[in-house]
C-alpha cells in the first residue's frame, strides 16, 4: 500500500465525555489513524486512554464530539462501525470451558464470518505463535500470554479495517511482547489501522508510527515516528507526567 | 445470532464441572423421589387393603344388619399423592361413618411414624422446590455481570450484535441447558412407574405433565430472577449473596410467615372451644328435659290413675314413648344442628384464613408452585376438603342402606336399642360383601386443572416480569 493509497480508518473529532458525576474524562481530543498506520496512546492511569476506546466501542456515548470508524460515526450507527472494529483487552480471560478453536470459532461467527473452517483457526493459531498442542485443550489452563494470544487470534480472524489494543502487553514476558510486536508490525502491513494504549513506552516508541501523551483526559502531545527519533519519549513523558503532577500538587 | 449465542450458552453450561456435579446430584434426587414415591405408595395399598379387610371382618361374626352401625373408611391412596406429599401425611387416613355425624378423620401418616414429621419425605415437590432453585441461581447469578468480569460481555459487545438478541440467546440457552437435562432423570422416574408397577389413569398422566410444566415454569421463574438480579448489579459475588436471601425468604421465610400473620388476623375458634359449647347446650337440654320429662310421666301416671283399663293404659304407654321419642329426637336434632352451625362457622373462617395465608405467601414463586403441584397431585387442602366431603356423601348413602336393611333409620338410637334387645335373633350371618366399599376419588380433572390454573398463570407472570426485568437492566446494562 502507498502513501497516497492511505486513508484515514479511525478519527477522533474533538471527543469529549463528561459523566454524570461531573468528571471530564476526555476533553476534545482529536486524532487520526490511516490505514497501516500503528497509533500509540501513552498516559497514566486515568488519563482517558480506556475511554478513548470505550467511545469507539460505542460502550458509552460521547457528550460531544465524534469517533469515526470509516467515516461511521460509532454513537450513531454503532452495529455498522463494530462491524470495522477488532478488539483485544487487557486480559483476555474468554470462555474458560471452550477450547481456543471453539473461543475463536464463537467470536468469529459473532464477528460475522461463519466461513472459517477449524484448518483457519488451527493457522491463525500458529501465526499468533500458540503451540497446536494448545489449540483443543480448555483455556482454564491458559496462561495470560496464552489467552492474549487467542485474543489477538480473535481480532485477526474478524478482519477488520480498525484494531483497539488496551494495554495488550501488560503482563507479557519480554518473548511474548517481542513476538506481539511483529505481529502488530504484519497487520500494519496489512493494511490495517490499529489504535493501541500502552503504559510501555518503548514498545510504543519501538512499533508505533505516531505517539500520543494522554493527561487528565486531554492530548498534550502527539508525534510522528520521524520526529521522535530526534526527541526522547521517555524525557517526553516524564515531562507531560511531571506537569500532570504538579497540577495536582 | 440468536442461536448461535444460544448454542454457546447450552455448550458452556453443559461443558462445565459444576454441571456435571449440580446435574448428577439432581438427577439422583428425582430418580430417588420417584423411587421413594412409588415403594411409599406399594406400602400404602398394602395397609390400606389390610386395613379395609380388618373392618369388615369386625361384622364378620354379626347376625343382625342393625350391629353394623358404624363403618371405618380410609383414604385410598393414589401414586400422584406419594410423589407430591402435599399435605397427606398430615391429613387423617381413617374416619368413622355411621350415616348421622360428620366423619372426622384420624390417625396421620406423621402420627403412626413421628420421625418423617421431623424431617419430612424426600418427595417430587421437595426436590423441585428447593433443588431446582438453587441449581437455577447457582447458574444464572453471573449470567451478566459474571461475563463482564472474566471480559467476554465487552468482547461480544465489540461486534455489531444487538442487546435484545444477545439476552434473549442468552436465557432461552442458559433455560434449554438446565430443563433438558433435567428431563433426563423426569423420564427415567416416569419409566419407573410401569416397571414397578404402578398404572396410572389418564387423568393421572396428564397431572403428572401438568406438574412437571409447573416445574420448569417455576425453573424459570428462578432463572429470569437470576439473570435481572444479575443485570442490576455489576459483581457476581452481590448478585449470589442477593439472590441467596431472596431464595431464603422465598422458600424458607414466606411460606411460613403467610401462615403466622394470617393465623394472627384470622382466629380460628378451636375444636375444643365448640366441644364447650356443645356441652354446654347440652346441660342445658339435660335441664329442660327434667321438667319436661316430670311432666310427661305425670300426665301418664294421671292417666293411668284415671283408667286402668289395659288396652288405655297400652294407648297410654304409647303415647308416652311416642312423646319421648318426639322429645330425645328434637333435642338431638337441636344439639346436632347447634354443633354443626358452629363447625361450618369455623369452617368458614378456616376457609377465610387459609384464603389469607395463600394470598400473602403468593408473593413467593415457592408457594405459587407448592400449591399449583399440591392441586395438581390432589394433595392440596382440597384433599381434605374433597375427602370430607365425599365421606359425607358416604355416610348419607351408608344411612340409606343401614334403612335398607333393618327398616329403622340409623339416626333414631331408640328404635335401634329396642330392635337390638328383641328376643328374636336372626342365626344367619350377615354377608359383609353387601356393606358399600368406600373408595376416595380424586376431584375430575376439569376441577382440577381449574383450580391450579391460577398459581400457573402466576409462575407464567413471575417469569415475565423477571424475563422483562432482566431484559431491561441488560438493555441499560454498563458494558463497560
Amino acid at each position: 500500500m502507498t502513501e497516497t493509497e492511505k486513508s484515514v480508518v479511525l478519527e477522533a473529532d474533538k471527543l469529549t465525555k463528561r459523566y454524570e458525576d461531573g468528571v471530564l474524562a476526555l476533553d476534545e481530543v482529536s486524532f487520526a489513524i490511516n490505514s497501516s498506520e500503528i497509533f500509540a496512546m501513552l498516559g497514566a492511569n486515568g488519563a482517558g486512554k480506556t475511554t478513548t476506546i470505550n467511545l469507539f466501542l460505542n460502550f458509552i456515548e460521547p457528550t460531544s464530539g465524534e469517533a469515526r470508524v470509516s467515516g461511521i460515526v460509532t454513537h450513531k450507527e454503532p452495529l455498522l462501525a463494530k462491524e470495522k472494529i477488532a478488539y483485544v483487552s487487557e486480559n483476555v480471560m474468554l470462555y474458560q470451558n471452550f477450547s481456543a478453536i471453539q473461543n475463536l470459532d464463537y467470536f468469529a461467527k459473532l464477528g460475522g464470518k461463519k466461513e472459517y473452517s477449524r484448518d483457519d483457526y488451527r493457522d491463525v493459531l500458529l501465526r499468533v505463535g500458540l503451540q497446536e498442542e494448545a489449540h483443543n485443550k480448555r483455556l482454564k489452563g491458559f496462561s495470560k500470554g496464552m489467552r492474549q494470544k487467542c485474543g489477538i487470534a480473535i481480532a485477526i480472524l474478524k478482519d477488520a479495517p480498525a484494531i483497539l489494543l488496551d494495554e495488550p502487553t501488560s503482563g507479557l514476558d519480554p518473548k511474548a511482547g517481542y513476538e506481539f510486536s511483529r505481529l502488530l508490525d504484519k497487520l500494519r502491513s496489512e493494511g490495517k489501522s490499529i489504535l493501541m494504549s500502552t503504559h510501555d513506552i518503548f514498545r510504543a516508541r519501538e512499533i508505533a508510527d505516531t505517539v500520543g501523551i494522554m493527561n487528565q483526559g486531554k492530548l498534550v502531545m502527539q508525534a510522528d515516528k520521524d520526529e521522535l527519533s530526534d526527541k526522547d519519549l521517555e524525557q517526553l513523558y516524564m515531562k507531560y507526567m511531571a506537569g500532570y503532577m504538579e497540577d495536582a500538587a | 445470532m440468536f442461536k448461535l449465542i444460544l448454542y454457546k450458552e447450552l455448550r458452556e453450561i453443559i461443558g462445565s464441572t459444576k454441571f456435571a456435579v449440580t446435574f448428577g446430584i439432581c438427577s439422583i434426587l428425582i430418580i430417588l423421589a420417584f423411587f421413594s414415591g412409588i415403594k411409599n405408595y406399594q406400602t400404602g395399598m398394602e395397609e390400606y387393603e389390610a386395613s379395609k379387610a380388618a373392618a369388615l371382618r369386625q361384622y364378620e361374626k354379626e347376625t343382625e344388619w342393625t350391629k353394623v352401625n358404624s363403618l371405618q373408611i380410609f383414604l385410598t391412596p393414589e401414586p400422584l399423592m406419594s410423589l407430591i406429599m402435599g399435605i397427606s401425611n398430615d391429613l387423617g387416613r381413617t374416619s368413622y361413618v355411621n350415616g348421622r355425624n360428620k366423619p372426622e378423620i384420624y390417625d396421620s401418616n406423621y402420627s403412626q411414624q413421628p420421625v418423617f414429621a421431623v424431617f419430612r419425605y424426600l418427595d417430587l415437590e421437595f426436590v423441585f422446590q428447593v433443588v431446582l432453585s438453587l441449581f437455577a441461581i447457582l447458574f444464572a447469578f453471573d449470567a451478566i455481570n459474571g461475563e463482564k468480569e472474566r471480559g467476554t460481555l465487552r468482547l461480544s459487545f465489540v461486534n455489531s450484535i444487538p442487546r435484545a438478541t444477545y439476552i434473549l440467546g442468552k436465557i432461552t440457552g442458559s433455560f434449554l441447558a438446565l430443563a433438558l437435562p433435567l428431563l433426563i432423570p423426569i423420564l427415567i422416574g416416569i419409566l419407573l412407574l410401569p416397571l414397578m408397577g404402578i398404572v396410572l389413569s389418564a387423568d393421572e398422566w396428564i397431572r403428572l405433565t401438568f406438574f412437571i410444566v409447573c416445574g420448569l415454569l417455576y425453573l424459570g421463574v428462578f432463572l429470569t430472577l437470576s439473570v435481572f438480579v444479575s443485570g442490576l448489579t455489576q459483581r457476581s459475588s452481590s448478585s449470589f449473596l442477593f439472590l441467596l436471601v431472596i431464595w431464603v425468604f422465598s422458600v424458607l421465610i414466606v411460606p411460613r410467615a403467610s401462615v403466622i400473620i394470617a393465623g394472627n388476623m384470622i382466629e380460628v375458634p378451636s375444636k375444643e372451644e365448640i366441644s364447650i359449647k356443645v356441652m354446654k347446650l347440652q346441660q342445658q337440654q339435660s335441664i329442660e328435659s327434667e321438667q319436661k320429662l316430670k311432666e310427661l310421666y305425670r300426665n301418664y301416671f294421671q292417666a293411668l290413675s284415671k283408667n286402668s283399663d289395659p288396652e288405655a293404659s297400652a294407648r297410654e304407654e304409647k303415647k308416652l314413648q311416642e312423646s319421648l321419642e318426639k322429645m330425645l329426637t328434637e333435642r338431638t336434632k337441636k344439639r346436632e344442628d347447634f354443633s354443626s352451625r358452629l363447625k361450618e362457622e369455623r369452617r368458614n373462617i378456616q376457609s377465610g384464613q387459609e384464603k389469607l395465608a395463600f394470598g400473602i405467601s403468593r408473593i413467593s414463586p415457592t408457594a405459587v408452585f407448592s400449591l399449583a403441584s399440591t392441586t395438581l397431585s390432589g394433595t392440596s387442602l382440597e384433599l381434605r376438603d374433597h375427602y370430607q366431603k365425599t365421606a359425607e356423601a358416604f355416610s348419607s348413602s351408608f344411612a340409606d342402606f343401614y334403612f335398607e336393611k333393618t327398616g329403622f333409620n340409623i339416626g333414631n338410637p331408640l328404635k335401634i336399642m329396642l330392635a337390638m334387645n328383641k328376643k328374636e335373633k336372626s342365626i344367619t350371618l350377615i354377608d359383609t360383601s353387601e356393606i358399600p366399599e368406600f373408595v376416595y376419588q380424586a376431584p375430575e380433572l376439569s376441577f382440577i386443572l381449574k383450580d391450579a390454573l391460577p398459581d400457573t398463570a402466576i409462575l407464567i407472570l413471575f417469569n415475565f416480569i423477571f424475563f422483562a426485568g432482566a431484559f431491561v437492566s441488560f438493555m441499560r446494562y454498563d458494558l463497560r
